[in-house]
């Protein structure tokens, strides 16, 4: 009784990107909450939007409204589907991750899988905000001079650098949930405490280094130099630093209740 | 099944009863052990100890492909071998007992003389 | 036959806590055994080491002969139903049967819907939603459809009835008959299951205390009842697992005994009773009945 059963190893390379995108399509199983639910929610912020400019346009006139607009740009009405997604990641992580492995599925396979999802998700969102984006420019703010699918800093007249912007933001709210989600999974309650206790001292003590350096001038100065898509472009440093640090977490984590 | 004794004895001797009884008769095909796992809600390879227990004391036989079947004169076996135990399973533990009430070996023989049988007319 | 699972010096220690501690045993191919043990014993924290969900401190682990960890040929081959299992967030009950067949390469869709049919699932239902039976029998499907030659169930029955649980049992052995293969089943329902198992791993405190063959284990205790001195006289000399007593009335369990040992304790006016599985275990890992039921 010495020899074990060897099961025929079939670690071919189509083989394992099938359970690579076996991951993915379970991750998009229960597809209203992910692909549709979001347009939705955003569709009634959208509504509610047009019934105050219309209100604002009946009341107060043209002029008001174009001023409105502007101010619009600022109140981040569709900003809530990036955090949206980053809630969707962090769910992918913690939710997900114990099923998939009950399911037999490696640490490994599953986060590459998750990151396809995360690359997909994003081309789609971004694909989606940004056909709304050109046709609120083209239809002058829906004939409203109405401003939801355009944010302030990030907007631009070109169609493909909207798009790649809007990814590039997608991405880096996945990633970043993704990684908070497997602190989580690693160590709990706990281990949120202690990430975000750090992620505010460093956010703070960067502030204050800037301050104290009197360095605020030089970071305006780099946001004007580098450009929309060049500090979404920068994005990808964070991103890719969470992307990486969420694999490695993910790869000792145990789902435990 | 009764906790507490081997199971594959337990099945096995029942499959015996089943013989005496005539419910099996020499040369009919008995239920497959997965059959006998599933009605007696056991492990089929329970079920399959039991039956080989049988099967090598001579008294079910093999057919390739086919089943188990009841060998021919296993009933006979069966009485010979149940008789030979009779007195150790029944009648000491007859006797313990009635010595423990006070009740002589002849008084044991004139009460099994005059007992009939639960459900028998003589 | 040959092990599917093989384990040496095996331990897990979450800081000063020795969840397992030195086991070493192996599982036979197309076996059931059940994993018995009390609640803490470290029955959960050894399926997730042998399905690679945790790593081990120390010792070795073989599952089809290689390690589990991070190792998909060896994964793709086991199905882990646990007793306290997460569901993807806005699953619907559906949505497990969907997903499933595209881990499990044996799935027999057919007897999911059979089974979803006789355990009465709401499959337009969400997980969230679910009765925690109904939440359970979803695993026990899982676990029966997914024909996965090494199917770990976890105390996969809580919050099912009688009648529920007996379905699990009977469609187990129907379809363990059929397609043999691999099942470890842990529980503390021992004297409903035991008739299931062909093998027994008892662990307590994190050691195996008992790797033993069903069948041999059934064998292996009986209880003596009589007068004390009477009973002590036979007992003299033996291995006691259990001693009992009242008035002039003693009980003990001592090893199994053969013909002639039986028909002696007779002639001594000593009733022989028969120890189930579960009292031996009971006995084995030094609680009382009433302490055993509830460490569910």
């Amino acid at each position: 009784m010495t020899t074990t059963i060897q099961l025929p190893t079939r670690s071919s390379g189509g083989d394992e990107l099938q359970r690579i995108v076996n991951v993915a399509k379970l991750h998009i199983t229960a597809r209203f909450a992910l692909l549709v639910l979001p347009w939705l929610i955003l569709a009634i912020i959208f509504v509610a939007n047009l019934a105050i400019w219309m209100l604002i346009r009946t009341a107060a006139g043209d002029e008001a409204m174009s001023e409105a607009g502007e101010g619009m740009q600022f109140s981040g009405a569709s900003s809530f589907i990036f955090v949206y997604m980053m809630v969707v990641a962090v769910q992918a992580v913690n939710a997900t991750f114990p099923f998939a492995l009950g399911f037999g599925v490696t640490r490994r396979d599953f986060y590459l899988g998750s990151s396809l999802v995360f690359v997909g998700l994003s081309a789609y969102f971004a694909a989606g905000l940004t056909f709304l984006n050109w046709v609120e420019r083209s239809t002058n703010g829906w004939g409203l001079g109405g401003r939801m699918f355009d944010v302030v800093y990030f907007s631009t007249e070109n169609l493909l650098t909207q798009f790649l912007q809007f990814f590039l933001v997608f991405l880096f709210f996945f990633f970043v949930g993704a990684a908070t989600g497997s602190v989580y999974v690693r160590w709990k309650s706990f281990g949120m405490i202690v990430f975000f206790a750090a992620l505010g001292f460093a956010l703070i003590g960067a502030a204050a280094v800037i301050t104290l350096t009197e360095s605020w001038g030089a970071v305006g100065e780099w946001f004007v130099s580098n450009g929309p898509l060049g500090v979404a472009l920068w994005l990808l440093v964070p991103t890719v630093l969470s992307a990486l640090a969420g694999f490695q977490l993910l790869r000792r984590a145990t789902p435990r209740n | 099944m009764e906790e507490g004794r081997p199971i594959f004895v337990q099945l096995a001797e029942q499959i015996e009863n089943d013989i005496l009884s005539g419910a099996l008769p020499e040369e009919t095909q008995v239920p497959s052990t997965n059959e006998f796992a599933a009605f007696h809600r056991i492990n089929p390879a329970t079920a399959g100890k039991g039956v080989n227990l049988l099967v090598d004391a001579g008294i079910l036989y093999k057919k390739r492909g086919i089943g188990m079947f009841v060998a021919t004169g296993s009933r006979d076996r069966i009485v010979r071998q149940r008789r030979e135990r009779f007195e150790i399973d029944y009648v000491q533990p007859l006797l313990v007992e009635a010595t423990k009430l006070g009740l002589t070996h002849d008084e044991v023989a004139a009460l099994i003389r005059t007992t009939t049988m639960e459900g028998s007319t003589s | 036959m040959s092990p599917v699972v093989q384990v040496s010096g095996l331990s897990k220690h979450f800081g000063s806590v020795r969840a397992v501690e030195d086991a070493s045993f192996s599982l036979e191919q197309n076996k059931i055994t059940g994993l018995l043990g009390r609640n803490g014993a470290g029955k959960s924290t050894l399926m997730n080491l042998l399905t690679g969900q945790e790593f081990a401190t120390r010792g070795d682990i073989k599952v089809f002969g290689a390690s589990p960890v991070e190792n998909a040929s060896v994964l793709r081959n086991i199905c882990f139903i646990k007793e306290s299992q997460r569901y993807p967030e806005d699953f619907y009950v559906k949505h497990v049967f969907k997903s499933a067949p595209w881990f499990f390469e044996n799935w027999d869709a057919e007897f999911a819907e059979q089974l979803i049919d006789e355990f009465r699932l709401p499959t337009a239902r969400r997980i969230k939603k679910l009765s925690r039976g109904q939440l359970s029998a979803v695993g026990i499907i899982v676990g029966l459809a997914s024909r996965a030659p090494l199917t770990f169930f976890d105390e996969p029955y809580l919050g099912l009835d009688a009648v529920a649980r007996q379905l699990f049992y009977d469609r187990l052995l129907e379809d363990y008959s059929e397609h043999p293969r691999t099942v470890v089943l842990s529980t503390h329902l021992i004297d409903e299951v035991s008739m299931l198992l062909e093998h027994v791993l008892l662990i307590d405190d994190g050691r195996i205390v008992i790797d033993e063959d069903a069948e041999t284990l059934r064998n292996t205790a009986t209880t003596v009842v009589g007068t004390r001195s009477a009973v002590e006289a036979f007992v003299a000399g033996r291995e006691i697992l259990h001693r009992d007593g009242i008035g002039g009335l003693a009980s003990v369990t001592i090893g199994g005994l053969d013909d002639s040992e039986r028909a002696a304790a007779s002639a001594a006016g000593l009733e022989l009773t028969p120890v189930s599985l579960q009292q031996l275990i009971i006995r084995k890992t030094g609680t009382t009945t009433r302490e055993f039921e509830q460490s569910a």
